[in-house]
């Protein structure tokens, strides 16, 4: 225990000893803040208020650099893919006929509505009511080029004259860049640090991996979960719930080694969980993972944490990439992809795609344990359902179980949103 | 599309072991459907296409083997303990690759029924459609017998929510 922790515990809730010897709390001790420095707990409003999901969507997700999709989803010229970020904000990405990958805000700009509705496809085929290589609003047959100008007002002159023409029509392009593995990143901020700023080293332990040769997405799942964003986040920001998992029990933490991997937290919120060797083989049924990308180890495993809601880990022979997209404070629409090598054989991406599998996936042996969690964490955190204050206040030299991983989130977070995580219906500077 | 099969009591065999296949799943009776599937041969998967990044997927790929495995271990993991109802509609039976084998095609639905899941003061015993999908079965038939050889599970829901450490 550090000395802060000791001090504060001292001076709010009696002796350690004192409050070890307690059976239960009372109503009026469950509502006390821990004993514990402001950086060590948050207050659970942070996952329930209306004002504050909407002061994130505001202060954060409206301006900080967000993956989308993998460039391998619209690897030829004229396809496109569809998203929605930020609170539901409706996105295309558009390759075009150059090859580069641009984003627009999915709008039409004459009446509103969704231009391209389907996930993703080609516009090398015309739609019932627009020409080929072009985005055509079938409401009233706008047609946009793959750089988002608007190509086609049918009755332009007749109905405009002179006084508004396709120039007044083009999309809102929005900032673009493709890295990291290839994935598709956007920031809606028009004003944004470019994405290595952002990055700001975090990808480095992970660059060879992720960098040598090109990959390719072979798994898409999604679902809208009743849950906060950030408690799914967080699941990947701390391992002391490997407590949860049997596999991750068996393979990792009665295995040696396990206690002496490190986080690395790096600036802007990024987190990273440094290698690890996993004994696949001690889950019945799993075997070694010799398998792997470009200067993996085998049996390895590598986790990156990017704020505010993207996770890459790494497991020898699988990239999973999720990314969360809050939609409301308890909803939120979760993308899970899962990635190998474009150069893999077949026998190769078989393998990948069965090790994927046993621990991802909708059938995987973990990720429905952390699914049945965060959901019933949100239903146990629901406002004036009596759970008042979380806490992460292990500290463990920043070994596995320390939970320096949520801790750096939530610094980032306050940072950003003028709150803190403890105090959060209050400014920092009230 | 195989030649559609005239033998009727063939046909019904068909029908029979896809029935008892899903009542046996339904009772969780793990290895009672083992029992029904070839020692050696059974392969079981779950596949479908995702117009999202517009490619085949397959979710789960298991050998009977590797399924006794995944059964035997469910009571150490923290699962939903969800009740699962798979209910087949048997659609076509055909004369399958090789002698004394048969390829059938069934719809499947499956339901969930909560338990602990989420909130369960409100939502225990709440029923929902869970999936559809199809049932792509090889049967070989030895007389009286029908055993399963292959079941690939091809699923047109694509949003399962939180999964499942099941089989459908």
């Amino acid at each position: 225990m550090s000395e802060t922790v000791a001090k504060v515990g001292k001076k709010s809730g009696g002796t350690v000893e004192e409050r070890k010897s307690a059976t239960t709390r009372r109503a009026s001790e469950w509502a006390e803040r821990p004993p514990l420095p402001d950086s060590h707990y948050l207050d659970t409003s942070v996952y329930f208020d209306k004002e504050l999901f909407q002061e994130e969507i505001d202060k954060i997700f409206n301006r900080v650099w967000l993956p989308v999709c993998h460039e391998s989803e619209l690897s030829e010229p004229l396809d496109y893919r569809t998203s929605a970020v930020a609170g539901n904000k409706p996105v295309v990405m558009v390759r075009g006929s150059d090859g580069k990958i641009r984003t627009f805000l999915n709008v039409c700009p004459h009446r509103g509505n969704i231009i391209v509705r389907a996930p993703s496809g080609s516009l090398a085929k015309g739609e019932p009511s627009g020409n080929p290589k072009n985005m055509t609003c079938m409401f009233h047959g706008l047609q946009f080029n793959t750089q988002g100008r608007c190509v086609e007002i049918p009755r332009e002159t007749q109905g405009y004259q002179d006084r508004f023409c396709k120039a007044n029509m083009h999309l809102r392009e929005i900032r673009t860049e493709v890295a990291h593995g290839g994935f598709v990143w956007v920031n809606l901020n028009d004003e944004c640090e470019p994405l290595e700023d952002f990055i700001a080293g975090a990808f480095g332990f992970m660059e060879r991996e992720l960098d040598t040769e090109p990959l390719e997405i072979f798994h898409y799942q999604k679902s809208v979960f009743r849950t906060n964003y950030k408690l799914w986040h967080e699941t990947s920001r701390e391992f002391y719930h490997d407590y949860l998992h049997y596999h991750n029990r068996a393979t990792g933490m009665l295995q040696p080694g396990y206690f002496d991997r490190t986080y690395e937290v790096f600036p802007n919120g990024h987190a990273a969980t440094g290698l690890t060797t996993v004994k696949y083989e001690a889950y019945e049924g799993s075997k070694d993972r010799i398998l792997t990308f470009p200067g993996m180890p085998k049996n390895g495993w590598k986790q990156l944490n990017i704020f505010p809601a993207c996770t890459y880990s790494l497991r020898s022979s699988c990239l999973r990439v999720s990314v969360m997209t809050p939609i409301a404070p308890d909803r939120v629409l979760i993308e899970i992809r899962g990635l190998g090598l474009r150069s893999d054989t077949p026998e190769e991406r078989r393998e990948r795609v069965m090790d994927h599998d046993t621990i991802w996936g909708p059938f995987g042996r973990n990720l429905h344990e952390d699914l049945l969690v965060v959901q019933n964490q949100t239903v146990a955190m629901q406002e004036g359902a009596g759970s008042k204050y979380c806490v992460f206040a292990r500290e463990e030299n920043n070994t596995i179980h320390d939970e320096i991983g949520l801790r750096s989130y939530y610094e980032e977070w306050s940072r950003r949103m003028g709150r803190m995580a403890s105090d959060p219906l209050r400014r920092i500077n009230d | 599309m195989n030649a559609q099969l005239n033998d009727s009591s063939m046909r019904e065999s068909a029908r029979d072991l896809i029935h008892e296949s899903c009542l046996i799943l339904n009772e969780g009776n793990w290895s009672g459907f083992l029992d029904l599937c070839d020692p050696e041969e059974f392969r079981y998967s779950v596949v479908n296409y995702s117009p999202e990044i517009r490619r085949e997927q397959c979710w789960m790929d298991r050998g009977h083997k590797e399924l006794k495995t995944m059964f035997d271990l469910l009571p150490r993991h923290n699962s939903d303990h969800a009740q699962l109802t798979r209910q087949p509609t048997v659609c076509r039976v055909s004369v399958g690759e090789k002698p004394g084998e048969l390829q059938t095609v069934s719809l499947v639905t499956v339901y969930r029924t909560q338990l602990d899941g989420v909130n369960s003061p409100f939502e225990s015993g709440q029923t929902s459609l869970y999936a559809v999908g199809r049932y792509i079965d090889r049967i070989r038939l030895d007389g009286d017998k029908a055993t399963l050889l292959n079941r690939t599970v091809r699923l047109d829901t694509r949003q399962l929510d939180i999964g499942s450490h099941l089989i459908f």
